[in-house]
């Protein structure tokens, strides 16, 4: 399919589709069986200016959007899903620096950032506030010129390996999700410890921790935004980002159905190769179908957000749930054309049915999704 | 510091197809690559200029329009200008008379400090044309070095590896030093330089832009050598044993033939 991308796109594609193909095939499955963070792909991406496509160009990144991020982590996710929200989160902990840091603040981190020199995370979800956001308890008090951080965030991805995170707590509890501010925390403050680190179905190369806050000192100049303003910047970001999870469930997708025609044209039974059955014909042209509606919807999405529209909530959370769903369906679909061998650890679909799973829970589940989707369209008519 | 590194693009031999009755290689841009060992003698152009802030990097390739798109290749990793010496009159040219045609480039380019080339071409194997090279500009030459580094502005130490022993050489510059194919391995593009490459048309110098250019040197006519036949190489009757259970002299005899091959 033609997707009339620039031609900056498509190198950046092309650029992203090398690393995947020749760096990151060759560790997925180590990677996922020791669950080992891929700093070293990180650090190639970083060489290759990957790292900054979508920061601006006046804080030395590359001046792309969202679909050039979404380019890479689609790229990387055909063959390591894991490796891709590595790179992903930082993505996800560097757009409320994008969209409400002060001056000071992108100057500060969003060069190093672009540069691979930093990595970003994002900490919202805590063990009682995982879809309803706005009820989390870590709390950030003003004493002078400080705010003292207090409580704990859970499912933290690059947890540990981050070494910026931005870090929602409550300011004012009796405004409720308005007295929720964000604050950017950098990983040696006092106070700020890592937790446990979460030992998950998929993604296993990608870290995934716990983070605890006690006394932990974080200066004024540190706020994101205005004080109460963190429940926005959340949701803002999460619009932006939401695409991310759905190119990551499209290069999952892509990587499952690439293997499931390599093996049906292979392989042989009753004498004919399983490609010759119209049975695996259809679920191949099913793949087919589905992975190219994400991805079109994807892409829409992204040049939607890039043209500066001013709301895109449901789009962006429509192509999230589309994705990921198609990357369930697709990756279930190839496990089962591949048999035996499709259930074993031998070939990479076994990891991709599990790396799919998470693309429907994190950054808010599909069914919360929905819910956005259903409350945007009955305002609209 | 000022270094040339000559860059062929040869047919990539998974694609090759031969023309019988010229006796030559067809080549088209789909089929073809920058050679291999050229890249490595790149590689350490590129580590040079790493270190080393005011390193100019220019390619040297000599061969038909086609591989402009595979000299672009060559900015995409960092190098600051290409060159193609381009002109029917060379078709057919070996190595001698490629030698005396990159040699007449080399000097309507400049002065270079240091000249890298790759051991030998994919395609060609002479391992000839680097050492011409060197005795028509009358400069220093070192062959199949697999290792180079700047000691100061003009001198370099040179390594080269013969099976367990090292050789290490020192010399000054202006030198040309051929390099071992897998002694480096050419690094990945960078995005702004990818973003480069996409406007970038490489210089093209035609024979006429040379001085004092022997035109008797080049083409078929002036070459000392020719091709006489191509004979594809036939690997069918090489045989290949299955042990099903494997003993421990069976082993020994694996084990000695891999040794042997490393
Ligand atoms: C691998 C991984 C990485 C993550 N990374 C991060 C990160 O970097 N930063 C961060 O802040 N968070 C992160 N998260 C947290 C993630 O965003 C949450 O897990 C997610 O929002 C769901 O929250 P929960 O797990 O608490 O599920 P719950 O909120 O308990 O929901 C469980 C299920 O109940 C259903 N449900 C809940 N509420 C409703 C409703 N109102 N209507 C209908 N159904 C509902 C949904 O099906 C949902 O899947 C990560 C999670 C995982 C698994």
């Amino acid at each position: 399919m033609e997707y009339f991308l620039s031609e900056e796109q498509k190198i950046i594609k092309k650029l992203a589709k090398r690393i995947s193909d020749e760096y990151v095939s060759k560790v997925a499955i180590k990677y996922d069986k020791e669950g080992i963070f891929p700093r070293d792909i990180l650090d190639l991406l970083a060489y290759t200016e990957l790292t900054g496509v979508y920061i601006p160009k006046e804080y030395g990144g590359f001046g792309g959007g969202v679909m050039e991020m979404c380019l890479v982590v689609e790229e990387l996710s055909r063959n390591c899903a894991g490796v891709a929200v590595s790179y992903a989160a930082t993505a996800l902990g560097a757009y409320p620096i994008i969209l409400y840091g002060k001056e000071e603040q992108k100057k500060k981190y969003l060069p190093k950032i672009a540069k691979g020199e930093l990595i970003a995370a994002f900490a919202l979800t805590e063990a009682d506030a995982g879809s309803d956001v706005s009820s989390i308890k870590t709390t950030a008090e003003k004493k002078g010129d400080y705010y003292i951080l207090n409580g704990s965030k859970h499912w933290i991805t690059n947890g540990g390996e981050a070494d910026v995170y931005v870090v929602f707590a409550v300011t004012d509890k009796s405004k409720g999700p308005r007295g929720i501010s964000a604050f950017i925390v950098e990983k040696e403050y006092e106070g700020f410890y890592c937790g446990k680190k979460e030992d998950k179905m998929g993604i296993r190369a990608s870290s995934t921790t716990e983070l605890i806050f006690e006394d932990c000192k974080v200066h004024k100049e540190n706020l994101l935004g205005r004080e109460g303003t963190g429940f926005i910047v959340a949701m803002k970001t999460f619009d932006r980002t939401r695409p991310g999870v759905a190119a990551m469930a499209v290069g999952i997708a892509q990587g499952a159905y690439e293997h499931a025609i390599r093996y049906a044209k292979e392989r042989v039974q009753f004498g004919q190769p399983l490609s010759s059955f119209q049975a695996i014909q259809h679920m191949l042209a099913d793949m087919y179908i589905n992975i190219e509606a994400a991805r079109a919807m994807l892409y829409s999405t992204c040049r939607m957000i890039d043209s500066g529209a001013k709301d895109f909530s449901k789009e962006s959370s429509a192509c999230k749930v589309f994705a990921s769903d198609v990357a369930m369906k697709v990756t279930t679909d190839a496990v089962q054309i591949m048999g035996g061998n499709g259930y074993v650890k031998d070939y990479p679909v076994e990891k991709m049915m599990r790396d799919a799973k998470v693309t429907q829970i994190f950054e808010g589940a599909n069914q919360i999704q929905r819910n956005i989707i259903a409350s945007e369209i009955i305002k609209e008519y | 510091m000022k270094i040339l590194v000559c860059i062929k693009q040869v047919v990539n031999p998974e694609k090759v197809e031969y023309n019988p009755e010229t006796r030559t290689i067809k080549r088209n841009a789909q089929h073809l690559m920058n050679n291999p060992a050229d890249l490595s003698a790149l590689e350490f152009a590129l580590r040079i200029k790493d270190v080393y802030k005011d390193v100019h990097i220019t390619t040297l390739s000599m061969g038909p329009s086609e591989c402009e798109s595979k000299i672009k290749e060559l900015i995409e990793v960092g190098c600051d200008s290409c060159v193609l010496l381009s002109d029917k009159r060379l078709a057919g040219s070996d190595a001698y008379s490629t030698a005396y045609a990159l040699a007449k480039a080399i000097e309507k380019l400049g002065n270079f400090d240091l000249i890298l080339c790759g051991e030998s071409s994919l395609d060609g194997e002479t391992s000839i044309v680097p050492p011409q090279i060197a005795e028509y500009l009358n400069i220093p030459h070192i062959a199949f070095a697999s290792n180079i580094k700047v000691l100061e502005l003009q001198r370099i130490e040179v390594e080269r590896k013969v099976k367990n022993t090292v050789f290490k050489f020192e010399v000054n510059l202006p030198a040309l030093i051929s390099v071992k194919k897998e002694s480096s391995y050419l690094r990945l593009p960078k995005l702004s330089f990818m973003i480069k490459a996409l406007s970038y048309t490489p210089q093209v110098l035609s024979l006429d832009d040379l001085e004092n250019f022997d035109f008797s040197k080049v083409g078929a006519e002036g070459s000392k050598t020719s091709v006489d036949r191509f004979v594809e190489q036939c690997f069918e009757d090489v045989k290949c044993e299955i042990y099903e259970e494997i003993e421990d002299a069976q082993i020994e005899c694996i084990a000695d033939l891999v040794t042997r091959f490393l």
